[in-house]
């Protein structure tokens, strides 16, 4: 069952003089199973958008439908509690929420408070820390005193040890490493194509975007301006900068060789098929 | 946490808005002292009259003045309501069964709504026409003549701007952890005393750990560009007193003048 928006407005503070209107009629339909990006520029309601994905943010007008749930301005909170196991919400630095002594315990109080028993939470924990790439050996250490890429894989491991069906990340590799970046990105890829999640993440990194999101979502001003494929998206890098979005490098290298008098075919995407076209060429005129 | 107007900073060009912080404060603390003076009803009006000609002066608008005064109608309401029970005195005025409403209650009352409701318009008017910086400048240098006396003026004008300048940013802080924790499930609204322990652990530790981290970074910060409290250090902005500060200041005067006059040698 996919997501969707049905002409869906936030305003924050609303009936104060710092009113604000971060998502305007939006409507959006995410497939599931799928990766999707959502991008643009800071302040255009990116944020706002995914925190209607677990209501934690109520829909002024419109509707959300989440997982055969319907979100709207009314809803009880009572009934949401149950979305928010389903649907795991990663907030940006979210290793500001690590709380309890030990990383095997701030890990399980997900599921706890979904109702998992004390064995079972801790069977998820451990099982969710080994996906983030943490032996047991950090089990019994205190959040607190690892370094920040770490606490970053605890913090993530805490959403995923709810097991949601939708997993949302807000900027997952903001401040990280090249290195803590692709891994990360790594991970996420193998939780949506080995786990069958449905992954929704919000980035300004377009090359983790070319590489491993199947849509890309736009915003502008809190509307969507832009839903499409990867592919469709990057092949017009002339409407990418238009919406000051820096194309990834390759598309960028294929666009100078274009304009140089090669040809490059559409369907190449990957460094070393270029490599080999530009090669192929070189040679027969070579 | 958008509606606290009480102690706000409104941004607007008036004459009250650039007069000098130090006599604000100066005329704020006169005039308040000048509410205490048994005056009667007379004094009041003029001491309401001045504040809402202050107001006025400043641009504010009586609604702002009405959202602050809100927060306290309750706790009024619980006053009269202990007035009513308790004070005997004066003519009854009315008699519901073995209850009987005698008139002081009702005027203890009022005398100290509008004792309350002159406390805010005046705080108001300094609040909502300073910016803290300004406001903290002023603080340090009506300080100054007590650092004879060992008052780290300095320190404690530094103390209130920080103070001032990290509210709004835990505020922020503190919503963002919420939401974050309700995404773990975590219900504050309801549940069994120890989840609701748990609940409230998962937020008080995540803020103490970013509220250290946020001071020391400023700590840091601070050291880095060579701060040191105690030294001396020049300032960017020169407090500096003109006409119209004195007219404030000479105004408050006169208004406590008036008072002490009114109620004692009338
Ligand atoms: N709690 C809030 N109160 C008031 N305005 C907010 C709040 N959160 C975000 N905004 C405003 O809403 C707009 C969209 O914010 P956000 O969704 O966080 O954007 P993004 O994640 O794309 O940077 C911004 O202009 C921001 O200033
Ligand atoms: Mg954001």
């Amino acid at each position: 069952m996919p997501i969707s928006f049905e002409h869906v407005s936030y305003i924050y503070s609303k009936g104060t003089p710092y009113e604000y209107k971060a998502l305007d009629d939006v409507c959006l339909d995410i497939e599931e199973g799928k990766m999707t990006a959502v991008i643009g520029q800071t302040g255009s309601g990116k944020s706002t958008l995914v925190q209607h994905l677990n209501a934690l943010l109520l829909p002024e007008t419109g509707t959300v439908k989440v997982l055969d749930r319907t979100i709207t301005a009314s809803e009880k909170p009572k009934r949401l509690k149950s979305l928010r196991g389903d649907v795991g919400l990663v907030f940006q630095f979210p290793e500001y929420q690590l709380f309890e002594e030990t990383v095997l315990k701030d890990v399980a109080f997900g599921p706890k408070n979904f109702g998992a028993s004390e064995e079972e939470a801790k069977k998820r924990a451990l099982n969710a820390l080994k996906l983030v790439g943490l032996g047991e050996e950090y089990c019994e250490r205190s959040p607190l005193e690892l370094s920040g890429g770490q606490k970053r894989r605890i913090a993530i491991a805490g959403i995923l040890a709810m097991n949601p069906k939708v997993l949302v990340l807000d900027e997952p590799t903001a401040g990280l490493d090249p290195k803590g970046t692709e891994s990360m990105m790594k991970l996420f890829h193998e939780l949506n194509r080995g786990h069958g999640k449905t992954i929704l993440i919000v980035t300004h990194d377009m090359e983790q975007v070319f590489r491993y999101c199947d849509r890309v979502i736009v915003m502008e001003d809190g509307k969507v301006r832009v839903h499409t494929d990867t592919e469709t998206f990057f092949r017009n890098p002339a409407a990418c900068q238009e919406m000051h979005i820096l194309p990834p490098a390759l598309i960028r290298m294929k666009e100078l060789l274009k304009e140089n008098g090669f040809e490059v075919p559409d369907d190449i995407l990957s460094i070393d098929a270029l490599a080999d076209c530009i090669a192929r060429q070189v040679k027969k005129h070579g | 946490m958008g509606n606290i107007t009480l102690g706000r900073y409104i941004p607007l060009d008036s004459p009250i808005h650039k007069m000098d912080p130090r006599a604000k404060i100066m005329a704020m603390l006169l005039v308040l002292i000048a509410i205490f003076f048994p005056a009667g009803w007379t004094g009041y009006a003029i001491i309401f009259a001045a504040a809402a000609l202050t107001i006025i002066i400043g641009k504010l608008s009586f609604t702002f003045i009405w959202k602050a005064m809100k927060p306290m109608l309750f706790m009024l309401a619980f006053l009269f309501v202990i007035n009513a029970f308790l004070l005997k005195t004066g003519d009854p005025l009315f008699t519901v069964g073995s209850f009987t409403l005698y008139s002081d209650a009702v005027f203890q009352t009022l005398y100290i709504a509008v004792r309350l409701l002159l406390m805010v318009m005046i705080t108001t008017c300094l609040t909502a026409t300073t910016k803290p910086l300004d406001m903290t400048l002023g603080i340090e240098d009506l300080l100054k003549p007590f650092q004879k006396i060992h008052v780290p003026a300095h320190e404690i004008a530094m103390l209130i701007s920080i103070a001032l300048r990290f509210i709004p940013d835990l505020i922020d802080e503190t919503q963002r952890i919420i939401k974050a924790q309700e995404s773990r499930g975590v219900d504050l609204q309801e549940g069994k005393l120890t989840d609701r322990i748990m609940a409230i652990l998962s937020l008080i530790v995540p803020l103490f750990v970013s509220a250290f981290q946020r001071a020391e970074d400023l700590a840091n910060a601070m050291e880095a560009r060579g701060y040191a409290p105690g030294e001396k250090r020049t300032r960017y902005k020169v407090l500096k007193m003109e006409g119209r500060d004195y007219i404030l200041l000479a105004g408050a005067v006169l208004l406590l003048a008036g008072m002490v006059w009114l109620a004692y040698f009338r």
